[in-house]
C-alpha cells in the first residue's frame, strides 16, 4: 500500500488546518453559506436533509486494517455508529457535527487519509478494480498508476473550479469491474504494436439524467505521457464545458454537443503543446510509486479445495466460497469480498463494530489490507485458501457472511429520499424488501449472476442505468413511482438500460422484479446463460409484455 | 517593492494624471509611517513628483527625510520677496546639511508685481491677492511641470487641517501628499531632536510657524502654531493648499480601485473601458478582448500602454501574438465558481511567455488566491472585506507544499521528487 512520507503529511495537515479556519470563520459568520459551500465541498462536507454529511476519501478503495480500525473508531465518536461504503469507494458519515469536522480530519490524517476533493466541482477520488494486484486477469496493476493521478489531481490549481465535478476511473484488467466507460475518463490498460503497456483512454461517459457511455479518445497512452494527457483533457473540459446548466455541465455533454472528433482534435492539440514537458512521468517514478504496491510475501499454501465436499458439510460455507471468492494470481490464495448486503439490510452500511472485525480479520488473513468495491462491498484482497473456512467463521459471528455476491440481492441502492435531499423516492426500503423477496440461497442460485440497481432520483447514484434490472425512483402528483429498467451494464461490454414502461409503485415493484425474473427463467437457453445474456439474445420485448402485456 | 513604470513615466505628464484620477490610496496607509508614506509617493510617480517647502519653521523633518530617500529631488520654495532674511540664510544652510542638490525658488511674475503690488503694501490692503500673485500663481506655474507634490501639512496645525489624509486627489488630477499629516508637536520635536537638524534661526525667538516676514508673527504659550500667521486677520491659509471649493482637497475613496501586488495593497493606475472610449487614444486601460479584436490595428498604433481584460468565454488563443503588446492582462472571474480562467491565466503565462502583470479581477475570495497565485496571476483586486483584510495581514492561504507542477516558478521542495512542489512564497 502507499505510505505517506512527511511531504504527503504536511499537505494534509496544512489542508486540515486550513478547513479548520474555514469553519471557524464560518461559524463565526465571517463566511455565509455561499462562499462555505463551495470550501465545505471540497473537504468532503455535504449539507443533507437532517445533518451535515462527510465523505471520506479511500484513494481507488484501498483501505489498511488500521484505517479501518480508524473509520470506526470515527463512526462510533462523531456519528451514530456506523459508517456508509459508497459506489466511488468512499465512506460515508451520515451524522457529525460541523463543529467536530476538523477533529474528525485530524484522526483521518493520523491515518493517512482526508476528505479532499470527495465532492465539490473538481477531479475526484480515482477509483479502480477492487481485485486490482491480487486479480489473475489483470494485465497490469493499475495502483501505481492511481496513486499518481491522485498525487496530480489533488488541489489542482487549475481544476478546482470546473463547470461539474469529474470522476477518472482506472483497470488494469479486460474485465472490467471498475465501470471505467461510466466515468468522465475511464483508463484502460491495453497494448500497442510493440507490447508495451499504456493505457486506452474514455471520455465521456456517465450516468446521471443523460447516460453516456464513454468513447474512445485514445487506444494508447503511454504511462510517460498519460498525466499530459489527462491534463489537456482536463483543461478543454474546463474552457468549454457548458456552465449555463449544471445538468448539461458534465464532460459527457460536451463530448456528446461538440463530436468526439472536434473534442478530440482540441485535446490533441494541448496535449501536442504539453508532451514531453514537466508532466512527463520518468520510469523511475513510476517505480518508486509501484514499489509501495509490491505483492505481499505469500506463503505456499495448499491449493486444492474440494467444494464437493464442503457443500456437503457446511451448504452456507460452499456458497460463501462459491459466490464470494474470486480468482487470485497467486496459487493457493483467493480475493474474498464481504457482502455489505445482508437479507433486510441497508446496501452499504457497516457498524462501527462490523469494521473492527474487518479489519482484524484483514490483518489476520489478508496481510492487512482492505478494498471497497464499487459495489459497495467489503474485498479482503489476499486470502489464503487455507484460511477460508477460519474467516469464514469470523465473519458468521459479526453478521458479514451473506454469501450473495454477483447475485440478484447483491444490490447497489442510494441512500434516497431517507437521507438525501435530492431525492425523489425512498431506495433503501426497495432494496430491503427486494433482500427478503430474494432471501433463499437455492432461488439465488438458480437466478446466478444478476445485478438490481436502484435510484432514488434521476442522478443514478445507485447506477439504474447499468442494472441488469434498473430501479428508478420518481416523482409523480407528489406520490413516489418506479420506473423499471433492463439490459443495463457498467462492464466493457457496457450498455445503458431502456425504460419498460410506465412507473410502478413501491409496492409493486418486488412482484415486478419477480415477473423479469421468471420470464428470463422461463426463456433462457440454459442455465449457463446468465440474465444479461438472455436479454441481449432476446431484447426487451418478452420482459416488456410479461411486465405490461401486449397492447 | 517598486512597480514596474505603473504609470509609465515616459508619457506626458497629464496622462500620468489621468490615470491617477482614479487612484485610491488612503486606508492602506494608516499605519504606514511618514517615510513609508513618502517613499510610496516617490515609486508610484518617479521623476515626477516635487517638495514644495517654506523652509519654515518644521521643514526640516520632511526635508530630511526627503534627503535620505533621493537628495536630487525637485524641492520647491516659494521666494515669495518678504521672507525674513534668516528664512533665506535656512533655505541655504539647511539645503547644504541635509545634500539637498536641486532647491528651486519660484519667484511672483515680475509683471504681477508691477500691476498688483507696485508699491509692496498688498499684504496689508488684500493679502489674500498678495498671497496669490506671490505663492499660488507661481507655484501653479511650476507645477504644471508635476504630477504630484509633497507638503508638510500636519492636521494639529489648524482645524481645516484636522481631517487632512496622507493623499489627496486635487480637482486638477494632481495627488498632494502630506507624509506629516499625523504627526503632532511632540513627533516632531523628537524627529528633529534625533537626527541632529539644524533649526530655524528664528525659532528661538518664538515664531513656530514661519511665512513672509509681513505676515507672520510671534506665537505666545498655549497658542497654535500658525496663530502667528495672518494675526487678525480671518486668514489661515494662503491659498496653495485650496482645492476649488477652497477647502482642503476631499480624501480620496478606500476600498474602490485598489490593487494587491506583491504583497500589499497599491494604486491602481488602471481603468476599465468606458462606452466612447477611443482605441487610438486610451491609456491605462484593460481593453475587453473582443473590443480589442475589433480594433486591433487602432491599438496596435495606439503609443500608450494598454491593458487586456479577458473574460471567461474568449478565446486567448485570438490574440497571442498580440501580447506582447499589453502591460497588463486582467483575468475576468464574473463568479468564483467559474474556474475558467484558470485555465486563460496558465496559458498566458505558461504558453504565451507573457511576462507583464496578470490580474484577477471580479468574485476573488482568499480561498481562490492561493490558487490563482499558482496559475500566474500576480495582482488581485478585491472588494470582499475578509479577503481584503485577509491579504492585508499576510495571510494568503498559501498552503506549503503542492503536488503537481504548475506556473514557471514554483521551486522544487526537498527530495526533488517528480510533481512536488513548494508553495509560492509570499
Amino acid at each position: 500500500m502507499y505510505r505517506y512520507d512527511e511531504f504527503d503529511h504536511g499537505f494534509v495537515k496544512a489542508r486540515t488546518e486550513e478547513f479548520r479556519d474555514q469553519v471557524e470563520r464560518r461559524v463565526a459568520g465571517q463566511l455565509n453559506e455561499d462562499q462555505f459551500r463551495p470550501l465545505r465541498l471540497m473537504n468532503g462536507l455535504y449539507l443533507q436533509l437532517h445533518a451535515y454529511m462527510l465523505r471520506v476519501a479511500i484513494p481507488y478503495g484501498t483501505l489498511s486494517a488500521t484505517q479501518m480500525r480508524r473509520l470506526a473508531h470515527i463512526a462510533r465518536t462523531y456519528d451514530r455508529g456506523y459508517g456508509h461504503f459508497t459506489t466511488r469507494q468512499n465512506i460515508q458519515f451520515n451524522w457529525p457535527r460541523l463543529k467536530d469536522v476538523p477533529a474528525i480530519l485530524d484522526e483521518l490524517a493520523g491515518v493517512e487519509m482526508h476528505a479532499i476533493q470527495t465532492s465539490g466541482n473538481c477531479i475526484r477520488n480515482v477509483t479502480t478494480d477492487a481485485f486490482a494486484g491480487a486479480a489473475a486477469d489483470e494485465v497490469i496493476d493499475p495502483r501505481p498508476v492511481a496513486e499518481i493521478i491522485r498525487q496530480w489531481s489533488s488541489v489542482h490549481p487549475e481544476f478546482t473550479y470546473l463547470p461539474r465535478k469529474f470522476k477518472i476511473a482506472i483497470t488494469g484488467a479486460p474485465n472490467d469491474r471498475a465501470a471505467v466507460k461510466f466515468h468522465d475518463i475511464g483508463l484502460m490498460a491495453s497494448a500497442n504494436a510493440q507490447g508495451e503497456i499504456g493505457w486506452a483512454v474514455h471520455v465521456g461517459g456517465g450516468m446521471g439524467r443523460t447516460p453516456m457511455i464513454g468513447k474512445l479518445i485514445n487506444g494508447f497512452v503511454p504511462h510517460a505521457d498519460l498525466l499530459a494527457y489527462l491534463e489537456s483533457i482536463l483543461r478543454v473540459y474546463n474552457r468549454y464545458g457548458r456552465r449555463d446548466n449544471k445538468y448539461k455541465a458534465r464532460v459527457k455533454i460536451l463530448v456528446h454537443e461538440e463530436g468526439l472528433d472536434a473534442i478530440r482534435d482540441q485535446v490533441e492539440a494541448e496535449f501536442e503543446a504539453a508532451r514531453g514537458g514537466v508532466l512527463t512521468l520518468p520510469q523511475t517514478e513510476l517505480d518508486r510509486i509501484a514499489a509501495y504496491f509490491v505483492p505481499p510475501e505469500f506463503a505456499e499454501v495448499a491449493t486444492e479445495f474440494d467444494l464437493e465436499v464442503e457443500r456437503r458439510r457446511d451448504p452456507a460455507f460452499a456458497r460463501f466460497v462459491e459466490n464470494n471468492s474470486f480468482p487470485h494470481r497467486q496459487p493457493g490464495y483467493a480475493s474474498v469480498t464481504v457482502s455489505l448486503k445482508p437479507v433486510g439490510g441497508a446496501p452499504g452500511d457497516a457498524s462501527a463494530e462490523q469494521m473492527d472485525v474487518l479489519a482484524d480479520l484483514a490483518k489476520k488473513y489478508s496481510f492487512g489490507e482492505l478494498r471497497v468495491s464499487h459495489e459497495q462491498n467489503i474485498v479482503l484482497p489476499h486470502v489464503a485458501i487455507s484460511d477460508l473456512r477460519d474467516l469464514h467463521a469470523g465473519l458468521v459471528a459479526a453478521g458479514l457472511a451473506t454469501g450473495n455476491i454477483g447475485s440478484i440481492t447483491d444490490m447497489i441502492a442510494c441512500p434516497g429520499l431517507d437521507y438525501c435531499a435530492l431525492a425523489n423516492a425512498r431506495s433503501i426500503p426497495v432494496a430491503q424488501e427486494l433482500s427478503r423477496r430474494f432471501a433463499d440461497p437455492a432461488r439465488q442460485k438458480q437466478i446466478g449472476p444478476l445485478k438490481i440497481k436502484i435510484s432514488g432520483c434521476i442522478n443514478a447514484c445507485g447506477h439504474h442505468h447499468v442494472g441488469h434490472i434498473g430501479i428508478l425512483g420518481v416523482e409523480k402528483k407528489g406520490t413516489e413511482l418506479y420506473q423499471i429498467t433492463i439490459g443495463g451494464d457498467a462492464t466493457e461490454q457496457a450498455s445503458i438500460g431502456t425504460i419498460l414502461g410506465p412507473g410502478l409503485s413501491a409496492e409493486q415493484v418486488p412482484g415486478a422484479v419477480e415477473t423479469l425474473v421468471d420470464t428470463y427463467l422461463l426463456a433462457r437457453a440454459s442455465p449457463e446463460e446468465s440474465f444479461i445474456a438472455a436479454h441481449r439474445r432476446l431484447g426487451d420485448a418478452p420482459f416488456k409484455e410479461a411486465l405490461y402485456g401486449s397492447r | 517593492m517598486a512597480l514596474a513604470d505603473p504609470l509609465g513615466a515616459g508619457l506626458p505628464q497629464s496622462d500620468r494624471l489621468r490615470a491617477f484620477g482614479i487612484v485610491a490610496l488612503n486606508g492602506m496607509f494608516d499605519e504606514m509611517d511618514a517615510n513609508g508614506v513618502l517613499r510610496q509617493a516617490v515609486e508610484l510617480l518617479p521623476g515626477d513628483i516635487a517638495i514644495v517647502s517654506s523652509f519654515g519653521a518644521d521643514s526640516a523633518v520632511i526635508l530630511h527625510m526627503v534627503a535620505s530617500i533621493d537628495p536630487g529631488l525637485p524641492v520647491l520654495f516659494l521666494e515669495t520677496g518678504k521672507h525674513f532674511a534668516e528664512t533665506l540664510d535656512y533655505v541655504e544652510t539647511l539645503s547644504r546639511h541635509l545634500g539637498l542638490t536641486n532647491v528651486r525658488a519660484l519667484r511672483p511674475d515680475p509683471e504681477d508685481v508691477r500691476r498688483f503690488d507696485p508699491n509692496g503694501d498688498l499684504w496689508e490692503t488684500d493679502p489674500d491677492s498678495c498671497c496669490h500673485i506671490r505663492k499660488t500663481e507661481p507655484l501653479d506655474l511650476a507645477l504644471a511641470g508635476f504630477g504630484g507634490w509633497v507638503t508638510g501639512r500636519k492636521r494639529f496645525q489648524t482645524a481645516d487641517r484636522g481631517v487632512l489624509p496622507h493623499f489627496e486627489l486635487t480637482s486638477d488630477d494632481r495627488i498632494k501628499v502630506n507624509p506629516l499629516a499625523y504627526w503632532n508637536d511632540s513627533d516632531i520635536a523628537a524627529y528633529r531632536k534625533a537626527h541632529d537638524l539644524p533649526e530655524h534661526p528664528l525659532y528661538a525667538e518664538g515664531f513656530r510657524s514661519i511665512g513672509c516676514a509681513s505676515c507672520t508673527s510671534v506665537v505666545a504659550e498655549g497658542e497654535d502654531a500658525r496663530s502667528g500667521r495672518w494675526r487678525g486677520r480671518n486668514k489661515t491659509e494662503c491659498g496653495i493648499h485650496f482645492d476649488v471649493n477652497a477647502r482642503i482637497a476631499r480624501p480620496l475613496p478606500v476600498a474602490e480601485a485598489t490593487v494587491f501586488s506583491n504583497g500589499r495593497f497599491i494604486a491602481d493606475p488602471w481603468r476599465d473601458w468606458a462606452e466612447g472610449d477611443a482605441a487610438d487614444g486610451v491609456r491605462y486601460t484593460h481593453v475587453p478582448l473582443p473590443v480589442f479584436l475589433e480594433h486591433r490595428e487602432t491599438f496596435l498604433k495606439n503609443p500608450h500602454p494598454l491593458g487586456l481584460l479577458v473574460a471567461p468565454g474568449d478565446a486567448i488563443e485570438s490574440v497571442a501574438g498580440d501580447l506582447g503588446r499589453f502591460a497588463s492582462v486582467a483575468i475576468a472571474f464574473p463568479a468564483f465558481t467559474d474556474g475558467r480562467g484558470y485555465s486563460t491565466a496558465r496559458l498566458v503565462t505558461e504558453r504565451y511567455g507573457f511576462v507583464g502583470e496578470v490580474r484577477a479581477v471580479g468574485d476573488v475570495l482568499i480561498d481562490q488566491i492561493r490558487l490563482m497565485r499558482r496559475c500566474g496571476i500576480t495582482a488581485f483586486v478585491v472588494a470582499h472585506e475578509p479577503t481584503r483584510a485577509a491579504l492585508a495581514d499576510g495571510r494568503l492561504g498559501d498552503l506549503p507544499v503542492y503536488l503537481q507542477p504548475v506556473g514557471r516558478d514554483e521551486v522544487p521542495v526537498g527530495s526533488r521528487r517528480f510533481l512536488r512542489r513548494a508553495g509560492p512564497s509570499a
